[in-house]
């Protein structure tokens, strides 16, 4: 009898862990993050072994789970310069090119350890589905694997808090299985509107040693935003939206 | 306090501090800095020496310092860039100006040009009218564009820079949907040519259409492409643009211009017009290596460009010029082979068939914000090209440091080798503000 009530006991805690499944994990942790349609400030910092910095600050605006655009507003020689994202595509703007020119997601539009695809995130279920989840005390732990071959990393190792349900560390591996970089989210922040989430996401890669990049997030704001803002039409007038 | 009570705090203390030095960096982001103002500017100021080593063998040096030979020049140029935007509701104005001034061993020269000036209204997020002058650089070409009909031509050495547009009346419609074509634009645009407006666009008296009917279809950007009015015969054009993976973009442009004239200098040299159908296209593909080597491949066939043979008439025209000078028998047929020149002649990839590689290594042996590169152009018909190695820093905040040396190199009648320059070295520093 005592067997019967333990074993209903320990199956009645495991429920709401069990109860979750990978995907619904992983589309909870990306609500998590960020609003479906929101804007943002981001600062960018790279950092090199010597302690020197440069730093960026982009104004972002995303809608849906592939919608995603971000301008330059400082240093005054990236100032004007936007990046669009649409689903698997990528144009940079240039205002002295006077153009988009598609990039792609391994090339980096600011140097440092970040690439394009860090800027530009979209949710991490539009890229990337679960294989593997795993469980432990304060943590999931969930395998990605990417959706296509254009998506930036092959796999993702990420831990997820239990408390937060957002991520805490995550791993990014080539096809290959070489570590390209892991991504560190930190300082957890109330930007109002009920969003708890990590205001500092920090990077280092084995490619880059001693060199870190970080991404400060100053302000997560819900927003209406037509579809057309996320056009390479709109590109170059995207700061009049601010 | 006890001694041992001292040593426990001591401690204790030290392995806070020791803690506090050891614990994550703080990150500080005021967003006051970066509040919206209703007026914004900025621009660079640039500082570029140059030193020229002419070709005087070549037709071009021949032809430009018949009067004046020399064999190297040296050059500094001063350029302010301005630009800037003034946003009132939904009308925006803006701006870009540049002025330069250049000094060297033969003469100063300067000038103030507007490249772009023009006031937007966003009626709404699907429509917007743009009224002034304004650039375009249609084309999905990293160096040429033949499908840039209404934009003045490239410049292959530096394709990012800056360019002069042209004074119009233009309306965008752009759609976004879901499915397979995610966005559907129209771009239509009224180019005037009259006296004093857009007259080096083409005859005079005219208005001029052009339109662009742009598809982001199957993630693969397409724009059909379209101008017609009598200051340039019509054209049509294609372009296209996919990311294939990750790493790997593909590209292409094809222009047909169904009549067009031509100068064309005939066997017996005579300058006589002849009308042609054209055809130009571009292919090309820009690949990110797992070093970080990003190499931009094009190939382009120029419909309107001169045969070998064509090239050669015109390069012996200038040789037997100046042969006839020097033997003082005066410069008419210099002069003619002048106004030869720049009836087509002497325009930059004046042939049928090139070849553009450009190879760029981002911040190799852990050197960040340095970019080394190494460029080249090739003249397919004629085997002649040029190689331009560049080094570029952008280490410090708002600096770029560029340093290039381009060699032209080709035998004697082809395109390169006989270019006013055999190589030129260029250090350019440019602050942003």
């Amino acid at each position: 009898m005592l067997r019967l009530i333990v074993t209903l006991l320990v199956l009645l805690t495991a429920m709401p862990a069990a109860a979750m499944d990978a995907e619904e994990l992983l589309a909870r942790v990306d609500r998590n993050l960020q609003p479906e349609s929101a804007e943002m400030y981001r600062k960018l910092i790279n950092i090199e072994p010597d302690g020197a910095k440069k730093e960026f600050v982009l104004y972002t605006l995303r809608k849906g789970r592939d919608k995603m655009v971000a301008l330059f507003l400082s240093p005054a020689s990236e100032k004007g310069r936007a990046t669009l994202r649409l689903d698997d595509n990528m144009w940079l703007y240039i205002p002295n090119v006077g153009k988009p020119i598609r990039i792609t997601s391994l090339q980096s539009v600011v140097g440092g350890v970040f690439n394009n695809a860090d800027i530009l995130r979209l949710d991490y279920g539009t890229e990337y589905e679960p294989t593997v989840m795993e469980e432990t005390d304060s943590a999931y732990i969930l395998d990605l694997k990417a959706k296509t071959a254009s998506v930036a990393y092959d796999r993702l190792k990420m831990t997820v808090a239990k408390e937060a349900l957002v991520p805490t560390t995550i791993e990014c591996y080539a096809a290959a299985g070489m570590l390209i970089k892991t991504l560190y989210y930190k300082e957890m922040k109330d930007f109002g509107d009920g969003q708890l989430r990590p205001s500092v996401l920090e990077t280092q890669s084995p490619l880059y040693q001693g060199y870190k990049s970080v991404m400060i997030y100053a302000k997560i704001t819900r927003r209406e935003l037509a579809d057309e803002i996320f056009t390479l039409n709109a590109l170059s007038t995207v700061q009049e939206l601010r | 306090m006890s001694r041992t009570r001292l040593a426990a705090f001591l401690c204790l203390l030290l392995c806070l501090l020791a803690g506090h030095g050891w614990a994550e960096e703080t990150y500080s982001f005021d967003l006051e800095e970066f509040a919206k103002k209703r007026f914004t500017w900025g621009g660079f100021v640039e500082a570029k020496g140059e030193h020229f080593e002419f070709n005087e063998e070549g037709a071009f040096a021949l032809l430009n310092q018949y009067e004046d030979p020399r064999s190297t020049l040296n050059r500094f140029t001063s350029t302010l860039q301005l630009d800037g935007r003034f946003q009132q509701s939904l009308t925006t104005l803006n701006w870009l100006f540049r002025t330069w001034a250049a000094q060297d061993e033969a003469a100063w020269a300067d000038d103030f040009v507007v490249y772009t000036g023009y006031a937007s209204i966003k009626a709404s997020p699907r429509l917007t009218l743009n009224l002034g002058k304004k650039t375009w650089k249609w084309g999905k070409g990293y160096a040429w564009n033949p499908v840039a009909f209404i934009d003045r031509p490239k410049n292959p050495d530096d394709p990012e820079e800056a360019m002069e547009g042209f004074i119009v009346a233009e309306a965008d419609l752009v759609k976004s949907m879901d499915g397979p074509l995610q966005t559907l634009a129209l771009t239509t645009v009224a180019l005037p040519v009259w006296q004093g407006v857009n007259e080096d666009f083409g005859a005079i008296n005219n208005v001029n259409v052009a339109a662009r009917l742009y598809l982001l279809y199957l993630d693969t950007d397409i724009d059909f492409l379209y101008y017609t009015g009598n200051s340039r015969s019509t054209r049509f054009g294609l372009d296209f643009s996919k990311n294939l993976a990750a790493n790997v973009e593909v590209h292409g442009e094809v222009a047909h211009i169904p009549t067009q004239q031509q100068k064309v200098l005939t066997e017996s040299g005579s300058l006589t017009t002849r009308e042609v159908s054209d055809t130009s296209y571009l292919a090309g593909f820009r690949y990110l290596s797992e070093q970080d080597i990003t190499t931009i491949v094009e190939y382009y066939h120029n419909g309107d460009g001169y045969t070998e043979d064509e090239l050669t008439r015109f390069y012996r025209e200038v040789t037997d010029g100046y042969s006839l000078f020097q033997a003082g028998g005066g410069e008419t047929l210099l002069q003619r082979a002048a106004n030869i020149g720049q009836s087509g002649y002497g325009r930059p990839q004046v042939g049928l068939d090139y070849l553009y590689a450009r190879i760029t290594a981002k911040e190799p042996w852990d050197i960040l914000y340095f970019t080394p590169g190494l460029t080249t152009i090739v003249q397919l018909d004629d085997g002649s090209f040029s190689l331009t190695p560049e080094l570029v820093y952008t280490g410090f905040t708002n600096v770029e440091l560029r340093a290039r040396f381009t060699w032209l190199i080709g035998g004697e009648e082809t395109e390169y080798g006989e270019k006013q320059n055999r190589s030129r070295l260029e250090l350019r520093l440019r602050y942003f503000f």
